[in-house]
């Protein structure tokens, strides 16, 4: 065991803070609290990530064949850690560059390589993920927006919903149902600007512009916008899914939040409060707990360790001490979710919200770690 | 970074279990005990030199010795004389080992088998050697011994170990409380597993309900997180650690203890269930050094400071 960074890896963070510094404008958190899925931060997004892709940051992780410079996953996850203390610029380009990419690695045919990954890898698109519907959230297999195909390829009907950054994206990677068994699912990459795609967005409690519904209304897909076979998506979505293993590093946003509050109480002269003071102290050794699980999967992956179990457990830490992160905002400084003073913690109050619902519900995470790492039954379903 | 285990570090672990092995059934006659010392045990951690490893391998290699012999039901003292005696004193202490505090009139974990007694004054910690007579044993359900001096120690006679060993106490100690739990939440976490997979109700397993799954996974990501972060206290040394890793462990005493019991049923009320052996011993440890609240208080000074 060495829980020592090694010194290429101080560098690397060191490197990516000194560009961080370079090219985010001074302004850049006050702007950045107006949201995510703004027009603003896609904006930023697609001027921000070809400078990144140019200095070799984008997808350091990818191999070499795709542009990549087979970087080890604790650089990958370092560049998340470090692009998030900044609320990560790249906006949605987190998806292409981790799961959207390398799924096409996979799965896509040589044509659909050579025209998406040299644009992702250039920083240059955004995607979206058209993969929950209204009928179908946690039970993905349920969706409903059919492909059925025609003589030149497929027509696509249908919708899908919370698909963030729809308003600002060039493609989407689609799941449609292709046959009324259960599992007969299909991958589509759909650009946006196909007649019969309409969006809209949805207000909600995250940042305006995030999430929305995507209308498909005979929308007329090539076969060659396919992903592998017909019927063979869901063997697709579990592998794109699977490489999202840790995703966001939660512990780190909630220890960020922990330090600006506990900043703003100091300004306040209210740090005195002792059970103010052990319910942060509380916090932050749940936070602890949550990186070092955390790592503990970025060391399975970099030892190219299938996932296990592990997975969830630290999902479910990361989940737990940010929720308390939240709830002691909420009662020591509920001011910040009105008076948009300080930019991190507003936004990190509107977003955590999500944290235990979106990419695998909370409980979804306890089901795996029972059956998993306890070898505890799988309850009956319909 | 590599959280994995040395060869060395694997090898260790197993060499300790391969004793534990032969001592971790409890003998018929203490099968209904409350606790049970393991005496026999002590002598061959002793003889294998198990106790020595923080100068022979590491204090990380002591956390992961700490743990294993915490896994089983009978009880040896060993964290306080492998974790914290060899970082307050360059010479061997006797053993076993109790620390004392609060009112010493009280029951005093460890007392009863104690040959010495660690006190912390404030600005100085005091070894106080224990005649046989100095202590009397104290029945508890507590999963440890205890025990109370029979008259107030003469602390003038105790020895002093310096001020300068106050930090290092007050941090191993905490070390020490932490690889204790971590093996204790680890064999009730698995003992409860084990049960509601065998235990049947309305033609299931019990282990079956997601109501029960949910929460046994709760406590086996708590187990797995303050396992953790015991072994970053054990490799760093470092005193922020060292309270992260008690704080968590105390904090999540309380969920293990109601959620373990719980699906144990009445089952783990009776001494007859091994249950009691680990949940009490969880117990014990939830309130040591001020519980997790004034782990807590800590933490929050070394992150952010001291208040002005
Ligand atoms: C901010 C945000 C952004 C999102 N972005 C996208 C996107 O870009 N693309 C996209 O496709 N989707 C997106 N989603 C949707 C997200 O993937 C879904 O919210 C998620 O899959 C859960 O589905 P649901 O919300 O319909 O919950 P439901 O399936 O309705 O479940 C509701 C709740 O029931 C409980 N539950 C469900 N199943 C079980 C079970 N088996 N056992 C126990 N409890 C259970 C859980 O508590 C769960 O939270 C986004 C969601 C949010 C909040």
């Amino acid at each position: 065991m060495e829980l020592a960074w090694a010194q290429e890896h101080d560098q690397y963070r060191e490197r990516l803070r000194a560009i961080l510094a370079r090219e985010l404008p001074s302004n850049w958190m006050q702007d950045y609290a107006h949201g995510r899925g703004t027009q603003g931060e896609i904006a930023f997004s697609r001027t921000f990530c070809p400078k990144l892709a140019a200095e070799g940051l984008l997808i350091p992780h990818w191999p070499k064949e795709y542009g990549g410079q087979d970087g080890d996953a604790w650089e990958h996850f370092i560049l998340s850690e470090e692009m998030w203390t900044w609320g990560d610029p790249r906006g949605p380009q987190y998806m292409n560059v981790n799961w959207i990419g390398p799924t096409l690695m996979k799965f896509g045919s040589p044509a659909q390589k050579e025209e998406h990954l040299t644009r992702i890898a250039n920083g240059s698109v955004i995607w979206c993920q058209g993969f929950s519907e209204p009928q179908a959230g946690t039970d993905l297999a349920a969706l409903r927006t059919r492909a059925t195909r025609t003589n030149h390829g497929y027509v696509i009907n249908g919708s899908k919903i919370w698909t963030s950054y729809a308003n600002g994206s060039d493609w989407c990677f689609l799941l449609t149902r292709t046959s009324d068994e259960r599992r007969a699912i299909s991958v589509f990459l759909v650009p946006m600007d196909t007649p019969g795609i309409e969006v809209f967005a949805i207000p909600g409690l995250v940042e305006e512009g995030h999430i929305h519904e995507v209308f498909f209304k005979d929308v007329e897909v090539p076969f060659s916008a396919l992903v592998g076979e017909e019927g063979m998506g869901w063997e697709v979505v579990t592998h794109a899914l699977s490489l999202e293993r840790v995703g966001i590093p939660r512990y780190h946003l909630g220890r960020l939040a922990m330090d600006a509050a506990i900043g703003k109480l100091k300004r306040e002269d209210r740090y005195g409060d002792p059970l103010m003071r052990a319910a942060a102290g509380r916090i932050i050794a749940k936070l602890e707990a949550a990186r070092m699980l955390t790592y503990l999967v970025v060391d399975q992956r970099a030892k190219q360790q299938p996932a296990n179990a592990m997975t969830n457990i630290a999902r479910v830490s990361n989940a737990e001490a940010v929720t308390d992160t939240l709830n002691f905002l909420m009662e020591y400084a509920p001011g910040c979710l009105t008076s948009r003073d300080d930019p991190y913690l507003t936004l990190f109050y509107r977003y955590a919200i999500t944290n235990t619902i979106a990419s695998g519900a909370y409980e979804l995470q306890l089901n795996m770690i029972a059956q998993r790492a306890l070898n505890l039954p799988r309850e009956r379903r319909q | 970074m590599n959280l994995e285990f040395t060869e060395d570090q694997a090898v260790l672990v197993s060499s300790v279990e391969n004793i534990l092995d032969k001592y971790a059934e409890l003998p018929t006659a203490n099968r209904r005990d409350y606790h049970y010392y393991a005496r026999d045990l002590d002598q061959a951690l002793v003889a294998n030199g198990f106790l020595d490893a923080v100068s022979s391998m590491g204090s990380l290699e002591a956390v992961l010795v700490v743990e294993a012999v915490s896994k089983i039901a009978p009880v040896v003292e060993i964290a306080t004389s492998t974790l914290v005696a060899p970082h307050i004193s360059a010479e061997e202490l006797p053993r076993p080992l109790a620390i004392v505090s609060g009112d010493l009139s009280q029951a005093q974990r460890y007392l009863s088998v104690a040959k010495a007694a660690l006190l912390d004054t404030g600005d100085d910690i005091l070894l106080i050697d224990i005649r046989p007579g100095d202590v009397e044993a104290v029945d508890t359900i507590f999963a440890y011994p205890f025990g109370r001096f029979t008259t107030a120690p003469d602390l003038s006679k105790a020895r002093s170990l310096g001020a300068a060993a106050v930090g290092p106490f007050r941090q191993w100690r905490q070390v020490a409380l932490a690889a204790e739990a971590i093996g204790a939440m680890r064999s009730a976490v698995d003992f409860t597993v084990d049960y509601v997979k065998q235990r049947q109700m309305f033609g299931h397993a019990l282990g079956l309900f997601q109501a029960v799954q949910h929460r046994l996974a709760q406590c086996h990501q708590a187990t797995c997180a303050a396992q953790y972060l015991t072994y970053r206290a054990g490799w760093s040394g470092d005193p922020l650690d060292a309270v992260l890793a008690a704080t968590y462990a105390q904090s999540h005493m309380p969920k293990l203890w109601f959620d373990l019991h719980q699906f144990n049923g009445a089952m783990g009320v009776t001494n007859e269930h091994k249950l009691h052996f680990w949940t009490y011993r969880l117990r014990a440890l939830q309130s040591e050094m001020g519980g997790a609240n004034e782990g807590a208080l800590q933490a929050a000074e070394r992150v952010w400071g001291k208040v002005a």
